[in-house]
């Protein structure tokens, strides 16, 4: 009972995990190469690394999407951490519109222009810090969206998850309001409805055992006094 | 439409929230209430008791507090609108 409690834990642990590190706004230090846009087909499960941009893109079997392609200086520790050196990163530039994930991005053309505005070489880099959400997986063809990009001085700026960091303090904040109120409506609501329910079982079971008892006076009236099982009154 | 959902979607939720956030608020304030009489009067009657409560509980009806609960509406509204503007702003 105890592992099939704590796999429950770690699956659910797993699954909000992956969840949040996939909407989640993250930060890549990038230098542009190049943006396009493909022809995606979007008919199976695959479906779900792309974005709704609006209700008719629902009905779509497969659209135009554009494309931001980078080198990126590589990090680990969800990105915390920088590391040497780069690696290709290709993202792909979607509005989200009204709908999951709520990024609210409706400004895709102005954002492949400020990407194609600062195009570099490596001779002559433009770094640039791109907010992204969502994954990179070639064998799903998943790639990240990118939210916005801005243009930065040096390949090691300092960056700090505005954002992140009010979401978790406001996750923090919403745990402990509902323990609490959780706590409260038992303390106030269940516990007293129990105690109740408790009150009133004993009452009942006096009840029935000073019926009984009157039953067992009157069957003894009955018996010869030396067979009596309870004393005369 | 999908503003529209978002809107319909969001205000159920912020409904829920909210009704939460008073019944608590106002549960705890009663708590308080009961708590304060019966530490004043040890064995007070009953009837003086929920008069006090009733009593302080009509105060904390027209305390600032319940009103404040209604910025769930408004934070989340204004965060939105705050969101959309800086994304898509140059």
């Amino acid at each position: 009972m105890r592992r099939v409690r704590m796999g429950f834990r770690v699956l659910l642990f797993v699954i909000v995990g992956s969840l949040m590190h996939y909407a989640l706004p993250q930060h890549d230090v990038v230098r542009v190469l190049n943006t396009y846009e493909e022809r995606q087909d979007l008919n199976d499960w695959t479906r779900i690394f792309w974005a709704r941009p609006d209700d008719q893109s629902a009905d779509l079997i497969n659209r135009d999407v554009q494309f931001i392609q980078t080198v990126k200086k590589r990090t680990w520790l969800l990105g915390f951490i920088q590391r040497e050196g780069t690696e290709v990163m290709v993202y792909r530039n979607e509005d989200t519109g009204w709908s999951w994930p709520f990024y609210f991005k409706f400004d895709t053309a102005n954002l492949k222009t400020e990407a194609d505005d600062i195009i570099s070489t490596e001779a002559d880099p433009q770094w640039a810090v791109i907010t992204h959400y969502g994954w990179r997986n070639p064998y799903l063809s998943a790639f990240p969206n990118a939210i916005s990009i801005r243009p930065v001085d040096s390949p090691n700026p300092t960056i700090i998850p505005w954002f992140n960091i009010f979401f978790f303090i406001f996750l923090i904040a919403a745990i402990l309001f509902l323990r609490a109120a959780w706590r409260q409506f038992r303390e106030r609501s269940v516990d007293p409805l129990l105690d109740a329910a408790g009150d009133q079982y004993d009452e009942v079971q006096a009840g029935v055992a000073e019926r009984r008892g009157r039953i067992t006076r009157w069957l003894d009236t009955w018996r010869a006094k030396d067979k009596r099982k309870s004393p005369p009154d | 439409m999908g503003f529209i959902r978002l809107v319909v979607f969001g205000f159920i939720g912020l409904t829920v929230i909210y009704f939460s956030v008073s019944l608590y608020s106002r549960s705890v304030r009663k708590e308080r209430l009961e708590n304060e009489f019966d530490a004043e009067n040890p064995g007070g009657d009953r009837a003086a008791r929920s008069a006090y409560v009733a009593e302080g509980m009509q105060a904390y009806d027209k305390s600032i507090r319940p009103k404040l609960i209604g910025l769930v509406y408004v934070v989340p509204t204004v965060v939105i609108g705050t969101i959309v503007y800086m994304i898509n702003a140059n």
